[in-house]
């Protein structure tokens, strides 16, 4: 806004501008009305004695308003001050309505106030009667701007052109007050947990997983983005032969990391089968498939579940208790993705309460956290400077005949 | 006495800063110029002086503890329009500041202002100092020498008030106003009183509507009976 006020004033390219004879006195630079938009008017002040033409100064930058700076209450206080002395206590309703509240406020401060209030007019009187008054507008806009009067667009909060709003006394009506009632009531229901009870699983998720954070524990064997191999990677892969320790370890935290880890769900599948309760994971899986699946194999998908696990004689019949199972039949005339939610999670909870804890005591784990790597810190080199070259992609910059190999093998992989 | 003095160091210092203030108005503006860079100086040379004396005994004063009730009163609440005071000063001259580095008056990229504003401020100048008037005319380069000077000034300002407000403790909402809201109304009739002679004849010159009419009625009065008498002068003869 500045930049448009400056570059306005600009000699070759500005508003055109001219001295105005107000009254006797001669205000220069003044711009007729008709040279500026409407919407600029706000920023400038319009002299109130001038008879004819409306003539309007550039504001001094003292009285930009900027965030830098907010409009402080003493210094509205004293601006009251001023005006009511120069207008004998001729003040507009709300200017003495906000006199009264500064009054109270800054009670303490109140022989400042008017001690500065005699001061500045007493100052202000030393110049040219213009000046006086051009600076006198500039702060009346200053303040009409930041303590706009009540019924003004309030500028600094909506800009120019958010003027067309629609009606709001619609919305206050009786149905909006029930909507607002019904919507308070629901929110005291929700359900709270103290905040000592968060912070108490908050610490012990952050206890048990440290040692498994590559940032606060390091990762082995090394870190690829420092040393440029890509050990850790290959080793963490999403399948992988032989997982790593860490990895193992982390299926004991909870049931979720176990089914969320491809490896860790293979081994927990043979486990199940050993216990011959493999149909409960082929279930929720195949409730996941339809929940994430495509939206066209919805009902072939559930059509399918039902043969397999649900019938009353089906091959891989799941134990679901008599309430969920008659809510998940009557639900399945009407197939959708999250039919099955009740019954999944049903099963869920039960390979959770049951199953799992099997596992981590049985042998099979066992075996498999003693048969798990731990791969050793790469040693750092003692020459650094018998590093592997790092290049992101094989340089172009090689011999012709190998160049055209290496440019087309490194087109493919950008 | 102790209150008559820091009342009229107090009040030297708030007209000080109300000139300071004025004279800040006009920065970045068409009247901007070296001079008022240098009355800005030289007006924020006098404020901080007169700050440092009236902190300096007011500081002296509120921590004897013999003191009586009421007069007690009274300190706290000059020292709360002093610490006011010193507050719009501090403000006022971090804005000198950053309007000074936004509008140096050498570089002509960023033109001045055009507020409207073309006189000169040396007769603020010249009240805040106390002077008849000023003159003087500054260097060539002086705000942008200056504004260093300017900031020490303000982190100066600001651990003034910082030290006293450790040194003396007065919670603001024990003090009481004297004035009422809208005393000022009733004493705008002697609002001369409180400057010095000299100036107080400048003042009157310039002084508001009523008066005026009240003058225009008397000489018109006057004028009627004149030309009363005329007549009846003419009348008789």
């Amino acid at each position: 806004m500045e930049r448009v006020v400056v570059s306005m004033q600009d000699p070759d390219q500005g508003v055109k501008m001219r001295s105005q004879r107000l009254l006797i006195t001669v205000i220069p630079h003044a711009v007729a009305g008709r040279d500026v938009a409407e919407w600029l008017v706000r920023k400038f002040c319009v002299s109130e004695e001038g008879e004819g033409q409306r003539g309007v100064a550039g504001e001094t930058p003292y009285f930009w308003t900027s965030t830098l700076w907010p409009a402080a209450e003493l210094d509205y206080a004293i601006y009251l001050a001023k005006k009511n002395i120069q207008k004998q206590g001729a003040l507009a309703d709300y200017e003495k309505v906000q006199y009264d509240q500064l009054h109270k406020k800054l009670n303490h401060t109140w022989d400042l106030v008017l001690m500065q209030a005699r001061e500045q007019l007493r100052a202000a009187k030393r110049r040219r009667k213009g000046d006086r008054l051009v600076i006198a507008c500039q702060e009346q806009t200053y303040w009409l701007v930041n303590r706009p009067p009540p019924g003004a667009r309030h500028v600094l909060e909506q800009g120019p052109e958010r003027g067309a709003r629609p009606a709001s006394h619609l919305q206050t009506s009786s149905d909006f007050y029930k909507r607002e009632i019904d919507y308070t009531r629901k929110a005291l229901g929700r359900t709270r947990v103290k905040s000592s009870i968060c912070l108490e699983a908050y610490l012990k998720f952050s206890s048990q997983r440290s040692s498994h954070d590559p940032i606060m524990a390091g990762c082995l064997p090394s870190n690829p983005w420092i040393t440029d191999s890509v050990d850790y990677w290959t080793l963490n892969a999403p399948t992988v032969a032989t997982p790593t320790k860490l990895r193992v370890e982390r299926w004991g935290f909870s049931f979720w990391e176990l089914l969320g880890d491809p490896v860790g769900r293979a081994h927990f599948m043979d486990f199940l089968q050993k216990e011959f309760s493999a149909e409960n994971l082929s279930f929720w899986e195949a409730c996941e498939e339809l929940r994430f699946g495509g939206q066209a194999q919805v009902p072939g998908l559930v059509d399918s579940v039902y043969q397999q696990f649900l019938a009353p004689g089906a091959a891989r019949w799941v134990n679901i208790d008599s309430r969920t199972m008659e809510q998940t039949l009557e639900g399945l005339s009407q197939p959708h993705r999250y039919v099955l939610d009740d019954a999944q999670l049903h099963i869920y909870m039960l390979m959770k309460k049951d199953s799992y804890p099997r596992f981590l005591k049985s042998d099979m784990y066992k075996s498999l956290l003693v048969d798990a790597v731990t791969p050793p810190e790469t040693r750092r080199r003692v020459f650094p400077f018998m590093r592997k070259p790092r290049h992101s992609s094989p340089s172009p910059a090689l011999l012709p005949g190998s160049g055209e190999s290496a440019a087309a093998s490194g087109g493919d992989e950008a | 006495m102790a209150r008559e003095e820091c009342k009229a160091l107090l009040d030297a210092l708030n007209k000080t800063t109300a000139c300071y203030h004025h004279l800040v108005l006009t920065v970045g503006g068409s009247a901007d110029s070296q001079n008022l860079r240098e009355e800005l100086q030289k007006t924020r040379q006098k404020a901080r002086e007169l700050a440092v004396a009236t902190g300096a005994r007011l500081t002296v004063v509120l921590r004897d503890r013999s003191l009586v009730a009421e007069e007690r009163a009274e300190f706290e609440r000059l020292w709360v329009a002093f610490s006011g005071c010193l507050d719009l000063l501090e403000a006022d001259m971090q804005r000198a500041l950053a309007l000074g580095a936004a509008f140096p008056l050498h570089a002509p990229r960023r033109p001045l202002v055009r507020t409207g504003v073309a006189g000169g401020s040396s007769a603020v100048a010249a009240r805040a100092l106390s002077a008849r008037s000023l003159r003087h005319e500054a260097e060539g380069d002086f705000d942008v020498v200056d504004l260093p000077q300017l900031e020490r000034e303000i982190l100066q300002v600001g651990e003034m008030i910082d030290d006293m407000e450790m040194r003396v403790n007065v919670p603001r909402w024990t003090v009481q106003a004297r004035q009422t809201a809208g005393a000022e109304l009733l004493s705008s009739a002697s609002a001369g009183a409180s400057s010095a002679g000299a100036m107080s004849l400048e003042e009157r010159s310039g002084s508001c509507d009523p008066s005026k009419a009240l003058a225009a009625t008397v000489f018109s009065a006057v004028v009627l009976v004149a030309v009363a008498l005329a007549l009846c002068v003419a009348k008789l003869s």
